[in-house]
């Protein structure tokens, strides 16, 4: 154990007395920093506006005049998903998913207004944030300083003087990985003091912060044994190099974008028109609310009719306009919810390809695990829709449920032809002070927890794998000498 | 001739470029693959979207009674067509929408709808020629043209290569040229196979391949100054890697961040609410005022503008037009970030020769920012015809009849946005 | 004779290489068939003197031909006329001895027949089994005799060998002496800088040792007895490291 201290303290010298590798080092901080500063600025004024628009027009809603509760249905209101606790660290999809949904009746909006749309199309391959220093540059950083650890020596004819000196394959790989694992943490210091400063502002969300530092350092210590081992095993350092870089552009670059591309096109989500035009065809089928004579709304009126033990709408203890809409309202909303789970599901196995190629790059378990443990993926958005929805529902039922209760039936009925009923049909602006504002929890950290266990299994794979491929370089090392 | 059959055959006795080749031939293949069927699922929407069209008017048709109304229900399709490189570079349309359904209603309201794609599938970036072309094939040309020199020098076969008459031009031209042309074939080849199955002109196909030459020329330059100063393979290597690096990654992703903080986009959601406060406020505020406005656009229409003294969709489809109006300068402003952004990234573009020939492969797809800032402005400039139309029916009172509904202007993809743009 | 009778004309050449000045008012000149071993210690300029005849390195002054041509303006005539050998022969691994040779010569613009490849491999003793071995196998001997093949079927009249026989077995390096000759007496004239005293004593028709940039000191082959005074090379050689 002594001689790996000594060979990792060696290398480290080495790497402190070339230039290339304090460049690589230096630029890599300097981005990290960067992006830690850059995006935990950007995520707090976004934070901050989304927090403040929210109120706005929770306000706005508050503040309306005397209106027919249908008005307001139609007057609707928005929810905007707020920033994740940790999306200043990984702000995953934010900036690809539409960030504030209008709420108003009969549809269902999608969400709008989201960054990707409105950012400059300079290559889209990553923002940068901690998040991807750690996925995308901070294994390069580890290939540039690694590649020659044992080639180089093997060149030089050095590492036949070590094995002469007694210093077994283990220990020299051994130190050699200890050597780049320093070197590694330090890349990683940048990215954990944003997680932890995260942290330590929401001390709830320590716990899944050190999870999401933790596989961080898994996969980069995958890559450092990765890197170790195929420099152990190259016969050149320049093979090891191409070796690497080719490895790193096939795991980071290549895959992630293959998996979703292929993801994308084998299991495709139907577009928002194909939903709007199946949901209207369903309606029509269902029941159809412009229709007179439709036979749902017939059944619904004979019901509510016997319920009262009376034969004319006119005659129920409540404005039947109300009711229906209520039903039209709820026929609707089951649709939607509907289609949005048959979505959903889609959504789910695509990102399920994803999950899999994990298989095939630890980047995109990291990655994965990284999002859902920040709250910033695909289950969370999906989350924030559905209680959106959910929202929409309960707001539109309860101000049809006014429009029963408070607004009289034959005003109702008369206010097309008669201004003064119209006027009459205008309740109390006081009632939309008691409607309940819109709000959204991110999943539970421990819900999140354990959405993260496959990714994190996944990465277990990789480290596992790395150190069986480094176990293999260290006897065919021992074996044909060096 | 047999110059380049000779380096051929010595590169096809290359284990290790042979299969970084294949390697690339395939990724290309495999972008080309996924582009197609990503324009094929994108024109099957648009069709499905046009196929369901007529069910909907039929069914508007069956219960409307009078023009206002036949407005309110009356969503058209308007749409985005890939173009016919739109397979090689997909660009935004994963972000923006190809597809939509307007309606007479207040546009701004409309207009920024999402598809319902699944951003984790967005976040990596497409899956198509451009990536290959821009990210990938650099690492190959690196991979093959880094060590041309110090690999034969490191070898030992430098001076005796060197010492053969004609070397420079027998062998280092054509060893270089016949690398640089298998990367080229490895990348051109899918890109015709793909033109020629999406239907692509031929001047635009040529264009297109020229782009995909110029990066390979571009990386190529880069290389062989790098390769000639006369360093190590790995010295060459690693600095290779490096400049690809912040080139293609580093840089681009900075650039990224100081443009969008350079250029602020005024919020969208505070547009839209702005939009909705005035739309609906107009229902509290005194009808004249509203009618008063709208004349002062349309004096054409003073004539049937009395209003009875209850709802009437003239006054209904006038302030929802107002509360376009009345957030244009916003959205104006919004536009206008979104295309000062996409200029900055242009400027950028000249900086970094790969960022700015992915952009110009996009916008030569049309599948660019300004490609989607467009297609709103067509989609405006159809809008206003649209409600035009109905307003004509509204306030001439002329007796109701279906054919309104069935005679409706109807969006035409190739129509230039800006004619009628308001 | 003639400046251009002589295969190669060396006159008051200098060399620069930077500030240091390596080859300093060197001459020599080799008739068609003559043996011409360049003896001198690590930095004498042997290298560079060969580097400067291929037209690898410019020259500052003097004069310098191979077969009348310059190579400061005409690199593709002298080195179509100069077959060279570095000091350490190396090949393409992955290809046969047969393809590299091929190969070379596709470079050089030379086709030769699969038969006189053969009868190259042939008189330069390189062993049949070998010809269609990777040349990644190859002894030093073997990359060597390759070589010489190579040299064999440009037929070229001026040959560079760079310390042809550092590494070489005492029977391989007495082939090699040899084939030399055998050339020789073909009418090619060879160039060999080397260390090899014995080796160079030997075949040689004349030995120059260069010092200092310059050729400090010549001898001739005897026609007869013992072609050259080892005590005197010895001496000589010992004198100027």
């Amino acid at each position: 154990m002594r001689l790996v201290w000594t060979i990792a303290g060696a290398e480290l010298r080495l790497m402190l007395r070339s230039r290339l590798a304090l460049v690589g080092v230096v630029t890599l901080l300097l981005l990290s920093a960067i992006a830690a500063v850059t995006s935990a600025v950007q995520m707090a004024e976004t934070a901050q506006a989304r927090a403040q628009a929210q109120i706005e027009t929770d306000e706005q809603f508050k503040a309306q005049p005397n209106r027919h509760p249908h008005r307001m249905v139609h007057y609707g209101t928005y929810a905007l998903r707020p920033v994740g606790p940790l999306a200043a660290f990984d702000p995953g999809v934010d900036s690809f998913t539409g960030t504030v949904v209008f709420l108003e009746g009969h549809r269902q909006n999608s969400a709008t207004f989201g960054a990707a749309r409105e950012s400059s199309d300079l290559l889209r391959f990553g923002q940068l944030t901690p998040a991807f220093v750690l996925q995308t540059l901070a294994p390069l950083l580890l290939i540039f300083l690694g590649f020659a650890g044992v080639a180089r020596e093997r060149e030089r004819g050095s590492l036949r003087a070590l094995a002469a000196h007694g210093a077994s394959a283990r220990s020299i790989l051994g130190g050699k990985a200890m050597a780049l694992g320093v070197v590694a943490l330090l890349a990683l210091a940048p990215a954990l003091v944003a997680l932890g400063w995260a942290a330590v502002r929401q001390p709830h969300e320590g716990g899944i912060a050190l999870v999401i530092a933790l596989a961080y350092a898994g996969y980069l210590a995958a890559w450092v044994l990765g890197i170790v081992a195929v420099s152990g095993i190259a016969r050149t350092s320049q093979g090891a190099l191409i070796a690497l870089i080719a490895a790193w552009a096939l795991i980071v670059v290549l895959v992630p974008r293959a998996a979703a591309g292929i993801a994308g096109v084998a299991d495709p989500l139907p577009s928002r028109v194909d939903t709007e035009l199946a949901i209207a065809a369903d309606l029509r089928r269902i029941g159809d609310s412009h229709n007179a004579n439709d036979p749902h709304f017939a059944a619904f009126k004979t019901k509510l009719l016997k319920q009262y033990g009376v034969t004319r709408t006119e005659d129920l203890p409540f404005n039947y306009r109300g009711a229906l809409a209520q039903e039209g309202e709820r026929i609707t909303s089951q649709l939607f919810k509907d289609y949005a789970a048959r979505a959903d599901v889609i959504r789910q196995r695509q990102s399920g390809w994803l999950g899999w190629a994990g298989v095939l790059s630890p980047a995109l378990s990291v990655r994965d695990a990284s999002m859902v443990g920040a709250a910033t993926d695909l289950t969370t958005h999906t989350a924030f829709m559905n209680a959106a929805e959910a929202y929409r529902f309960d707001l539109v039922q309860r101000l049809n449920g006014l429009q029963a209760t408070a607004v009289s039936g034959t005003d109702d009925a008369a206010r097309s032809k008669d201004p003064l009923a119209d006027q009459r049909t205008r309740i109390s602006a006081d009632f939309w002070k008691t409607m309940p504002e819109f709000e959204f929890n991110a999943p539970s950290a421990s819900a999140r927890m354990t959405a993260m266990v496959p990714s994190l299994l996944l990465l277990g794979l990789w480290i596992a794998l790395a150190f069986g491929v480094l176990g293999w370089a260290a006897r065919r090392l021992e074996r044909h000498g060096a | 001739m047999n110059n380049v059959i000779r380096e051929m055959w010595m590169l096809g006795r290359n284990r290790a470029s042979l299969a970084a080749l294949v390697l690339l031939a395939v990724f290309a293949a495999a972008g080309v693959a996924i582009g197609l069927a990503n324009v094929a699922r994108d024109s099957a929407m648009i069709e499905r979207m046009l196929a369901g069209q007529p069910a909907e008017e039929q069914a508007v048709a069956g219960f409307v009674e009078d023009a206002g109304y036949g407005a309110y229900y009356g969503f058209q399709p308007v749409w985005d067509p890939p173009s016919d490189l739109a397979f090689a570079a997909l660009g935004n349309r994963d972000i923006a929408p190809a597809i939509l359904r307007v309606r007479s209603l207040s546009l701004e309201a409309q207009l920024y709808e999402n598809e319902s794609a699944n951003p984790e599938l967005s976040l990596a970036g497409r899956f198509d020629l451009v990536f290959i072309t821009i990210y990938i094939a650099p690492l190959v040309l690196i991979a093959l043209l880094h060590d041309v020199w110090s690999g034969e020098r490191e070898a030992g076969r430098l001076f005796m290569l060197s010492s053969l008459p004609g070397a420079r031009r027998r062998l280092w031209a054509v060893r270089i040229a016949v690398r640089i042309a298998g990367v080229l074939a490895a990348l051109l080849i899918p890109f015709a196979v793909g033109a020629i199955l999406a239907g692509t002109a031929l001047p635009r196909m040529l264009a297109f391949g020229g782009l995909i030459m110029l990066a390979c020329l571009f990386w190529s330059v880069v290389i062989l100054l790098v390769a000639r100063r006369g360093a190590s393979s790995v010295v060459n290597a690693a600095t290779l890697a490096s400049i690809w690096f912040a080139l293609t990654l580093v840089v681009p992703a900075a650039a990224n961040l100081a443009i969008n903080a350079s250029v602020p986009v005024p919020d969208g959601a505070e547009l839209a609410r702005e939009n909705r406060e005035f739309v609906h406020g107009a229902w509290d505020r005194p009808r004249e005022q509203t009618m008063d406005a709208f004349l002062a656009l349309y004096p054409q229409h003073a004539a049937g503008s009395a209003l009875p003294p209850t709802f009437h969709y003239k006054w209904y489809f006038a302030f929802q037009h107002l509360g376009d109006l009345h957030v244009a300068e916003q959205s104006q402003a919004y536009r206008d970030g979104i295309a000062g952004r996409a200029a900055y990234a242009r400027a950028a573009g000249w900086l970094l020769p790969p960022a700015g020939i992915a952009q110009a492969m996009t916008a030569l797809a049309g599948t660019d920012v300004t490609a989607q800032l467009e297609f709103q402005q067509r989609i405006r400039a159809y809008h206003t015809r649209l409600r035009e139309y109905y307003y004509d029916y509204l306030f001439s009172e002329r007796p109701f009849d279906v054919s309104i509904l069935a005679n409706v202007p109807r969006f035409d993809p190739a129509d230039d946005g800006d004619a009628g743009a308001d | 004779m003639q400046v251009t009778d002589f295969t190669l004309a060396v006159e008051n050449l200098v060399v620069d290489r930077g500030n240091r000045r390596i080859v300093d008012g060197l001459s020599l000149s080799l008739a068609p068939g003559e043996i011409y071993a360049l003896l001198g210690g690590n930095g004498a300029g042997k290298s560079t003197t060969l580097f400067a005849i291929l037209g690898f390195l410019p020259f500052s002054s003097g004069t310098l031909t191979v077969c009348g041509h310059d190579p400061r303006t005409k690199p593709d005539a002298v080195r179509a006329s100069v077959a060279y050998l570095p000091e350490n022969v190396a090949l393409y691994d992955h290809l046969t001895a047969r393809e590299n040779v091929e190969y070379f010569l596709k470079v050089a613009d030379c086709p030769r027949s699969r038969a006189d490849i053969e009868q190259a491999f042939e008189s330069v003793s390189l062993a049949a089994t070998a010809w269609d071995q990777r040349a990644g196998r190859f002894s030093k001997g073997m990359r060597q005799k390759t070589a010489i093949a190579l040299a064999l079927l440009r037929q070229t009249p001026l040959l560079l060998l760079d310390e042809p026989t550092s590494g070489l077995d005492p029977a391989a390096s007495a082939d090699f002496h040899g084939l030399l000759e055998a050339l020789s007496a073909r009418g090619v004239s060879i160039l060999m800088v080397t260390h090899d005293l014995l080796g160079a004593a030997d075949t040689a028709d004349r030995i120059g040792l260069i010092a200092g940039g310059r050729i400090a000191d010549e001898w001739r082959a005897q026609e007869s007895g013992p072609r050259f005074d080892l005590n005197i090379l010895h001496d000589g050689f010992a004198g100027v490291k």
